[in-house]
């Protein structure tokens, strides 16, 4: 196992540089001066001149990249263009909120999908059923904007329960943090109850049909016992898979949700990156989150083999 | 191979999780204890402040954040008169080429030491290699001295009439004064620290790029005792905390402001203001009674513009009133106006704007006229189109449907703004990467002004995007510089703008207002001010 750890490890090397080719040659190739919309409205010619100049934006692409891959080799993520502050300072100044929102997020989604899903199994075809399939089509149907907008309005601005917009950090109490939280963990987990609500439904209705489950049925086993150590155990694998899948769902969403709810996380810092094409904050938050999603996907290879003994690596 | 034990990798996961919450703790090392029991305010500024060197950058919300924590010698009032601020006893030589400025007493830096006349021609100097009115001011001067620490002596090679103005100036970049050695840094290079002279301090230990910006009270400030005005007058500081949220989703902040969780919202997008205008304790208010000038460049270099006679004829083709329809919607807040100078200013005159009147059916039949004089031979007419700022958007598409009315074969050329900036600047035929047509907009403060505004001039290839060119109005604007009057410098901004509308500078597209939004209920005593947004004289009253 640690071996295979280990190779995995070894294999994220090449694809973060595939990932750091693409990422760079796309925010290069796409229109876009950054020293021109740093330069104002009202800059001339040579003051655009000067600043690409500074920036060694006038120097081939070539000479550029092997610069960026040689810093970032050495953990040196670069200065953004605009604040001109690091760009490891400005992710991790963004982390904490992120990380809450993701984990928050995770956490709950998880447990209310694992959950839902295993009842709508359980109860096939019943009102329950139904009413979990049609909440999973409307989570994946409405954008998260749409579903942040309509929670602030119903529970900030009409109820007035919840804040609308802000992150309030867990050193200020855990329950300032949580109530920042809630809008935009339900806004951003819509979609992804959605997803994992329905692979659990579908993976249990496959297992629940096994002779096993029916021979558990017939010894009297309790039902939760039966639906909780029996079934999901051996329906966890594809729901796992489907979890680390959404990992990317939940990145992409948290861009969105840190703007709708004004949250001061690391999906903003690069949203508002790229309006300014700030590439090394657009280059290094890349990298991060891809370096992320790559590790995810090694824990939930992981986690297979503790689910199902049957898979060896 | 060794296995991993269950229990091996339970401990890792927690490990893993408590690394990450150290990762996090790291980051927010620096946080800061909340703000009790102090009178603050938390507004939602226009934009991120990312640059915070004011000199350095024409970006509104940096000059705000100078005026925050620097000060100016002179300053507008609220009559768009120059004021001495910072400056005591002043004069000027009988020759009127020599003036004099006596720093009043008790200025300090926020590092407590005492502000110099060195500090302030370093100032002086730096912002004059970044700024219109600076460059155009220091073609006439001879030298900038500090005979003393507290003088400071312009000496002028011929009498010049803009130094008040342009010292005073309200519009980007405005002539902050820095530390020496602050100063000394090039003007091409961003200053790295923020050391003001100003009412408020800024904390940078709470500064968050793209999130958060903070300014506390400066107690050792000390203000003059006329009443504040504009940005002259006393800068009496009532409240401990300024806190800048910078929120990137309209909707969001007009919920914050509704709800109570913020005090001020700067632009508040026109289709949200009814929703505004109802909330309890909201007030909205036009403070930059100024506003904005929208106005569309052509490309002088390239045909079908290269031809006055097409300019002409793409000037009377262009609709104010649709453009002012479909981009800002309620005409509450918007004007038609046939001057280069902002309507509403004092430069605001519309000699040679009467075609503007005529009606648009006869003005399009003109136009057709024109086009056809001017041999347009049907090549495409390439607009540059800003798709993701709502009035860039709605301009890019009116301006085009105008365009083809009168028979030119349109072309939109979509991306960011980012896209628009970048290409406006390169000067090759349009069908090789170029472009014909490029809309933005201008704050009326910095449009009513000759010489302020770098697109005012019209120098070729050297001149701002489209690269205007005609003699006259270069020579027009040099004698509106050496007018001694504000009645003799309305008499060549007559002349100017007729001029300008003859050889079609650019066309404008009308003016607008954008009101702000603020609890009314628990602030008061916001200056209106065109282009700066001061903080200091405003209350908290709940």
């Amino acid at each position: 196992m640690m071996a295979y750890i280990v190779r995995r490890l070894l294999a994220t090397i090449p694809v973060m540089a595939i990932v750091g080719v693409f990422v760079f040659m796309l925010l290069h190739l796409t229109p876009g001066d950054p020293a021109a919309i740093i330069a104002g409205d009202n800059a001339t010619p040579a003051n655009i001149a000067a600043i690409r100049n500074r920036l060694g934006l006038d120097r081939p692409l070539h000479e550029q990249f092997l610069t960026w891959v040689w810093a970032t080799v050495r953990g040196d993520l670069g200065i953004s263009m605009f604040s001109n502050l690091p760009v490891t300072k400005l992710v991790l100044q963004r982390a904490e909120p992120t990380i809450a929102l993701t984990t928050t997020t995770l956490i709950v989604a998880v447990s209310i999908a694992i959950t839902v899903g295993v009842l709508a199994a359980w109860k096939a075809g019943s009102l329950l059923d139904r009413v979990v399939m049609a909440f999973a089509v409307m989570g994946f149907s409405v954008p998260v904007f749409v579903v942040g907008y309509l929670l602030v309005y119903f529970f900030s601005v009409k109820l007035r329960w919840l804040p609308v917009q802000g992150y309030v950090s867990i050193d200020q109490g855990l329950w300032p943090c949580l109530r920042n939280l809630i809008l935009p963990s339900i806004a951003l987990g819509l979609a992804y109850v959605a997803l994992i609500a329905r692979i659990t439904r579908a993976s249990m209705l496959e297992v629940l049909a096994e002779d096993y489950i029916r021979t558990a049925n017939a010894k009297g086993v309790a039902t939760g016992s039966v639906l909780m150590k029996h079934a999901l155990k051996n329906a966890a694998v594809p729901i796992v898979t489907v979890i680390g899948i959404g990992v990317a769902l939940l990145i992409s969403g948290v861009v969105i949700t840190e703007s709708v709810f004004n949250i001061p996380g690391v999906g903003r810092l690069v949203v508002d990156a790229i309006a300014r094409r700030d590439y090394p904050i657009i280059q290094g938050v890349m990298i991060i989150f891809s370096g992320v999603y790559v590790l995810v996907n090694l824990a939930v290879d992981i986690i297979y083999t503790f689910l199902d003994p049957r898979i060896r690596y | 191979m060794k296995k991993i034990s269950r229990r091996t990798a339970i401990k890792g996961a927690l490990a893993a999780g408590a690394s990450t919450a150290v990762l996090a703790k790291v980051a927010i090392h620096s946080r800061p204890a909340l703000a009790q029991g102090m009178k603050q305010i938390r507004m939602v500024p226009h934009a991120d402040l990312r640059v915070l060197d004011p000199i350095w950058t024409t970006a509104n919300v940096s000059a705000y954040h100078g005026a925050m924590i620097y000060d100016t010698l002179f300053a507008y009032d609220g009559n768009l008169q120059p004021q001495p601020q910072m400056v005591g006893r002043h004069g000027v030589s009988d020759d009127k080429k020599t003036y004099t400025f006596e720093l009043r007493p008790g200025l300090k830096f926020h590092d407590g030491t005492a502000v110099t006349s060195k500090d302030c021609v370093a100032s002086l100097r730096r912002w004059a290699a970044r700024d219109g009115a600076g460059q155009h001011m220091m073609q006439r001067v001879n030298d900038i001295t500090a005979p003393d620490d507290k003088t400071i002596k312009i000496d002028l090679k011929e009498p010049y009439g803009l130094i008040y103005e342009a010292l005073a100036k309200t519009s980007t970049p405005l002539c902050y004064m820095m530390k020496e050695e602050v100063a000394k840094t090039d003007p091409n290079t961003q200053i790295t620290k923020h050391i003001g002279c100003g009412p408020f301090k800024f904390v940078e230990s709470e500064y968050r790029p793209g999130s958060r910006v903070v300014y506390d009270k400066n107690p050792d400030y000390v203000p003059r005792s006329e009443p504040a005005s504009g940005i002259a007058g006393g800068k009496v500081v009532k409240i401990d905390r300024v806190i800048w949220d910078v929120m990137p989703d309209a909707q969001t902040a007009a919920s914050a402001l509704i709800n109570g969780e913020i005090d001020f919202f700067e632009v508040p997008p026109i289709d949200i203001i009814p929703t505004l205008e109802s909330a309890k304790g909201v007030k909205i208010e036009v403070l930059n009674k100024l506003g904005n000038v929208g106005y569309c460049r052509l490309n002088f270099l390239h045909p079908p513009f290269n031809n006055v006679k097409a300019r002409q004829a793409a000037q009377l083709a262009v609709s104010q009133e649709d453009f002012l329809q479909a981009a800002i919607g309620n005409s509450k807040y918007y004007q038609t106006c046939g001057s280069h100078f902002t309507c509403g200013s004092p430069m605001g005159v519309e000699d040679g704007g009467e075609i503007f009147k005529m009606p648009m059916a006869q003005r399009q039949a003109k136009a057709r006229e024109l086009l056809k004089e001017s041999g347009y031979d049907g090549k495409p007419v390439i607009v540059l189109h800003a798709t993701d700022i709502h009035v860039m958007n709605q301009a890019a598409q009116v301006i085009a449907q105008n365009l083809r009315q009168i028979g030119m074969n349109v072309q939109l050329a979509a991306s960011d703004w980012g896209g628009v900036v970048t290409r406006r600047s390169i000067k090759v035929p349009p069908e090789a990467g170029g472009w014909n047509v490029f809309f933005t907009w201008g704050g009326g403060n910095a449009t009513s002004s000759p010489i302020n505004l770098f697109a005012h001039a019209a120098t070729g290839e050297s001149a701002w995007f489209g690269w205007p060119s005609n003699a006259l109005h270069e020579q027009l604007r040099n004698e509106w510089a050496a007018a001694p009057s504000l009645e003799a410098r309305r008499e060549v901004a007559r002349r100017m703008n007729k001029n300008m509308i003859d050889y079609v500078h650019d066309i404008k597209t009308g003016q607008w207002v954008g009101p702000v939004a603020y609890r009314a209920d628990r602030i008061k005593g916001i200056l209106p001010v065109p282009e700066i947004l001061p903080w200091w004289n405003v209350e908290r009253i709940g």
